[in-house]
């Protein structure tokens, strides 16, 4: 089934192929990033489970690289869920992952560019 | 109390008596001012901030046939070469320069693209790559004379294939700085990083009462010629800096409300470590030099300590709304570094998340690497050959008449 085809032509929605594992006859694996309307894309999930397609959400993450990091602090300040957050004791970044929701505000905002998201 | 010499003498016998500044603070909280004296023969202090008014002469050598240098670029950044022939300056906030039509302002369009990432290169960077070691792609262009008659000249250089390869950084070390916030309505992005609208957060860029030199207020031992910790090697400091402003009002403690002193600093990058010299960007500013700067205080007398017992809590900075994008900018008053490092600040009724730009962590490294350093006798102390001037005024750029 053409998916992808078939989420722009119905929905309106762009779907940019992140990884692809599909074979000809096999169960395939596709990840894709959809950017569209909001009730758009809730209507192309919907219309993709009725094709007895399985569509989970992968969780972007944010990565920090250690080595790079300088520990300044910048990003903190545009955290809107302190996510991250200065060590009040040793003033080194700390990252609660639980606590991010992706916004990626913190990803132009910091200075050396050691913060990136796993996709 | 007790002479340079008679320090450096220790120092010699790995017999100095080094701390930290923060660990002299602690022990003035616990056994007083004269105690502490009596007992430490050097405190060290430092910093890693952003200090963009770096910069890196470069010579190259002679080519043959010999060329007079009037542009060049060095892994894309222009550097200046309005000096003898081959001798070139490289600017930290210097932005590379590509070959496009889109023009520097237009900013916001290239931000997010792949360009985006291009742009946010500068001397910087590339003074950090040399300082690790790399090879950078450079092109010059000559001015055709008898005595050098190449017109052009491209190579690959490193920090081995150069003569002279030195910072000469015309600003450094700020005493003190301002707390940036944005008042306005739109997001403003700014040398102290992005300042989200109607308040949204506040960025302050020294790290307080470790900073060196806010624990010698009038620069009584700070002075030209000083030895200090620069990028991980031994610098000097040179001169006085740019806006160089001792001037600034001051509180009992002698400490400055804003930003007052610098100073001109100089070291050989040969020696230097890339973990202490850092490239980095401002968004929707421009490339800067994060840079780590430490300098020892020798105890000559009770009073460096008691100017080394300052606290946090008896610092202030200036809060200033970058919205009004004028000189003379309005402020929301004074707030303490101990204020600043909670990550909070109470401004017009409203809780403000607040963010240090300069590495409190790193700046604490700094300080620590120096102390050891002195211990281990690879860093001697000097007599400053001359005074910071202490009676420099801030002269603002009017155009005449008006």
């Amino acid at each position: 089934m053409p998916v992808t085809y078939r989420l722009a032509k119905d929905f309106n929605v762009a779907a940019n192929i992140i990884r692809a594992q599909v074979a000809p006859n096999q169960i395939g694996k596709l990840v894709v990033e959809l950017l569209g309307d909001i009730d758009q894309l809730d209507a192309a999930i919907e219309w993709m489970r009725s094709q007895d397609i399985t569509v989970s959400f992968a969780s972007r993450e944010l990565v920090i690289d250690e080595e790079t990091c300088v520990d300044c602090g910048l990003c903190t300040g545009v955290c809107p869920t302190e996510a991250l957050t200065l060590d009040p004791q040793s003033f080194k970044l700390t990252f609660t992952r639980s606590r991010c929701i992706v916004c990626e505000q913190c990803i132009p905002t910091c200075p050396v560019q050691a913060i990136s998201t796993n996709f | 109390m007790r002479s340079i010499a008679e320090i450096n003498d220790k120092i010699e016998r790995r017999q100095a008596v080094v701390r930290t500044v923060e660990e002299v603070k602690a022990q003035v909280a616990e056994v007083g001012i004269a105690q502490t004296a009596k007992e430490v023969d050097v405190v060290t202090t430092g910093t890693f901030e952003p200090m963009e008014s770096s910069g890196a002469i470069l010579n190259l050598g002679q080519t043959d046939p010999p060329i007079k240098i009037r542009q060049c670029w060095i892994d894309g950044v222009p550097a200046y070469a309005g000096f003898g022939a081959v001798d070139l300056y490289l600017g930290a906030s210097q932005a590379v320069e590509y070959s496009g039509t889109t023009d520097l302002n237009d900013i916001e369009e290239v931000r997010e693209g792949a360009e985006a990432r291009v742009r946010q290169r500068g001397g910087g960077h590339v003074i950090e790559e040399l300082i690790a070691g790399r090879s950078v792609p450079l092109r010059a262009v000559g001015q055709v004379t008898d005595c050098y008659p190449r017109a052009s000249f491209e190579t690959t250089i490193s920090q081995n294939t150069i003569n002279q390869f030195y910072l000469f950084n015309p600003r450094n070390l700020y005493q003190n700085f301002i707390v940036g916030v944005n008042g306005g309505d739109r997001a403003l992005f700014t040398y102290l990083g992005p300042l989200q609208p109607r308040l949204g957060n506040a960025v302050y860029s020294n790290p307080g009462a470790i900073s060196p030199l806010l624990n010698d207020p009038d620069l009584e031992l700070v002075g030209i010629g000083t030895r200090v910790f620069l990028g991980g090697a031994i610098g000097y400091v040179a001169w006085e800096g740019t806006q160089h402003f001792p001037l600034q009002k001051r509180l009992p403690n002698r400490t400055p409300i804003g930003p007052a002193a610098t100073l001109a600093l100089v070291g050989n990058a040969k020696y230097m470590n890339p973990k202490w010299v850092r490239g980095c960007y401002l968004r929707g500013y421009g490339p800067s030099l994060m840079l780590g700067v430490g300098i020892p205080l020798p105890v000559l007398t009770e009073a460096v300590i008691a100017h080394c017992s300052v606290q946090d809590q008896d610092l202030v900075a200036p809060v200033v709304d970058f919205s009004i994008p004028r000189r003379v900018r309005p402020t929301f008053g004074l707030v303490s570094y101990a204020q600043l490092k909670s990550g909070k600040l109470i401004i017009d009724g409203k809780s403000v998340r607040v963010a240090p730009l300069a590495s409190i962590y790193l700046s604490r490294q700094v300080a620590t690497e120096l102390k050891h350093w002195i211990e281990q006798g690879a860093f001697m102390l000097t007599e400053p050959v001359a005074s910071i001037p202490n009676d420099r005024t801030f002269i603002p750029q009017d155009m005449r008449g008006s």
